[in-house]
């Protein structure tokens, strides 16, 4: 027999996880209708970088690992989607889940010199590997029509990945981002909540009471990398959908870097999080840019947020934000 | 087989700068445990105060030295006002702060400065010594000599002074040789003027080398971290005897067919290697 405030408990737990997947899906469907063609542009690719911000705080914030190879993971998962794409035709769908899962491999190889290494040297290792992948991507380029492996086409127009049947328009693919994000994000929240997150809890505290409380720490530590990968593989391939190509010149090792910067400024232990670090990444710049202050100047910005963020709030943004609601509804209820 | 030595030759301006850099991050990292990830930065608003300093016409030795002050003075106002507010943290997170630092300063090089890509021109490029069929301008032979005196220098100050000492006892046991006497804020900052005047002297060098560009010069201590992560992070000597094996290596990595477009990426494979190589030192980072 469960106690009652267990039971309460669970029903608090299962109400945030629906009220999480409406917010995400409610902004897919409001913004189309509010913002202009280039506002949803920006919009979109905020939101499909904030789900490979969500795997970064999931390293992050569950298992306190810095992995600063993540946006070269995008770009894996952009490079399958958009290879299966022009050479087998897949649906749209697969293309994300074939880039997707690809980054999810790629993300649990890096991740395994994690199960030796801790800290400094797992960003070090993952940065090397961020660098590489700059060199070798931007030496190669990405698929876009062409014959032989690498898919590039030489002569002629570079062609563009078609999008999903059904989100042909601006507007209705902003949404069916939108429904990914909500998607992923409940994926990552369940993991949180279940066996998955109770062991990187325990590893988290550290190795050795995990192994005795009878955890596999290989399984769940690789888990969580593969898991991260598949976030950013995902995000990959809906960018790469938003265009219709990518840009190899635009994977470089910095962006990888600025994405995890971003990720611990929008808060790595709350799913809005994610979403904040998406928009500052992509919408914070375009606002700014929109208001006539130079784009620099928001770099200066986030490097004093990020420090502000270590020294001060280490939960991040999202985690301020939801502490000062929290207060406030406490002394609302008093 | 195609005659090396010219790209050797070459390569050694490039892998001296890398050893420097190198050296320049072991140095902070070893009493501070802080790996400075914005050293490029730094680097980079130095180049930019020599190119300000030479365009209204200041001899060069003095604009050196207002870009390699900069650079110190920025590094040494991090490292007493906000790197002191991590040090209880892991080292993992006090390296993130320094990532703050770097956003900022490139944004503002970049703000400052504009982003139109140019090249620091010094007085001493025009004149060169050939050697082994390589025209070596004088800023390089220069530069490469900074490198070496530098480097002996931090070795000698690390091996032989009072503060070298104390240095290397806050690099074994922090809490430890606060309770012995040692001022551990004051090694602290000593050790980030060093780094800082290594940032500003390798900001030049490269502004000079490979181009004048905030971004730019702000990841080029990316390949850096590979001379550091084969020293292991501690050891002065390996560091740069793999900072100037790097620079060659990338520069002969041009002779072989196919491999040509993917020579910038020698660092990060070898760091790889040595990292997957070594598994028992990685360990206890």
């Amino acid at each position: 027999m469960t106690p009652d405030s267990i039971r309460r408990e669970r029903r608090a737990a299962r109400l945030a996880l629906l009220r999480m997947v409406f917010v995400v899906l409610a902004l897919g469907a409001l913004v189309p209708w509010l913002a202009n063609a280039y506002w949803i542009k920006t919009l979109t690719s905020s939101l499909a970088l904030a789900i490979a911000a969500a795997g970064v705080a999931l390293l992050y914030g569950q298992l306190g690992l810095v992995s600063l190879c993540q946006y070269s993971l995008l770009g894996v998962g952009g490079w399958v989607a958009l290879r299966v794409g022009h050479g087998l035709h897949w649906p749209f769908e697969a293309c994300v889940v074939a880039g997707g899962l690809s980054a999810g491999v790629v993300g649990m190889l890096a991740g395994l010199p994690a199960l030796r290494m801790k800290g400094l040297y797992l960003a070090l290792v993952t940065l090397m590997l961020a660098g590489g992948f700059q060199v070798v991507i931007s030496a190669t380029g990405f698929p876009d029509g062409g014959a032989g492996f690498l898919g590039r086409i030489s002569g002629s127009e570079r062609l563009m990945l078609p999008r999903p049947a059904l989100a042909q328009g601006e507007g209705a693919y902003f949404a069916y981002v939108a429904a990914w994000l909500a998607a992923m994000l409940a994926l990552l929240e369940l993991h949180r909540r279940t066996r998955a997150g109770r062991s990187w809890a325990l590893i988290r505290r550290g190795e050795a009471v995990a192994e005795g409380a009878g955890v596999n720490v290989l399984l769940y530590q690789t888990w969580a990398f593969g898991l991260a990968g598949v976030c950013a593989g995902v995000a990959g391939a809906l960018l790469s959908g938003a265009v219709g190509q990518l840009d190899g010149r635009a994977f470089a090792a910095s962006e990888s870097v600025m994405l995890f910067a971003l990720s611990l400024i929008g808060g790595a232990y709350y799913w809005a999080g994610a979403l904040v670090a998406g928009l500052l990444l992509r919408a914070v710049p375009s606002l700014l840019v929109d208001l006539g202050v130079n784009g620099y100047l928001a770099m200066v910005f986030f490097g004093a947020a990020l420090l502000h963020a270590l020294i001060t709030a280490p939960r991040g943004l999202a985690g301020q934000w939801l502490a000062a609601f929290q207060r406030r509804a406490a002394k609302g209820r008093a | 087989m195609p005659d090396l030595l010219p790209f050797l030759i070459s390569g050694l301006g490039v892998g001296a700068v890398y050893a420097l850099s190198g050296v320049g991050l072991v140095v902070l990292y070893r009493s501070s445990g802080v790996l400075n990830f914005a050293f490029g930065a730094l680097g980079a608003v130095a180049a930019y105060v020599a190119w300000s300093a030479l365009d209204h016409d200041w001899p060069l030795a003095l604009a050196a030295l207002a870009a390699v002050v900069t650079s110190v003075a920025i590094s040494l106002t991090y490292g007493r006002l906000l790197a002191p507010r991590l040090a209880e943290r892991e080292s993992t997170v006090r390296s993130i702060g320094t990532l703050g630092l770097a956003l900022v300063v490139l944004g503002f090089t970049e703000w400052f400065w504009g982003e139109q890509p140019r090249r620091l021109v010094l007085p001493t490029d025009a004149g060169a010594i050939e050697f082994a069929d390589v025209r070596l301008t004088y800023t390089r032979v220069l530069g490469l000599a900074a490198a070496v005196s530098m480097m002996a220098a931090v070795g000698l100050l690390l091996a032989r002074t009072r503060i070298g000492l104390a240095m290397r006892a806050l690099a074994d046991q922090r809490a430890l040789s606060s309770i012995l006497g040692i001022r551990v804020l004051q090694v602290d900052t000593a050790a980030w003027v060093i780094s800082g005047a290594f940032a500003g002297v390798c900001g030049l060098l490269l502004a000079n080398i490979v181009r004048l560009q905030a971004t730019v010069l702000t990841f080029l201590v990316i390949p850096a971290f590979a001379a550091a992560i084969i020293g292991r992070l501690s050891s002065l000597p390996v560091t740069v005897a793999a900072g100037l094996i790097i620079g060659m290596l990338e520069a002969v990595a041009v002779l072989v067919p196919g491999l040509a477009p993917f020579r910038s990426a020698t660092p990060f494979v070898i760091a790889l290697l040595a990292i997957v190589l070594w598994r028992d030192a990685s360990r206890k980072a």
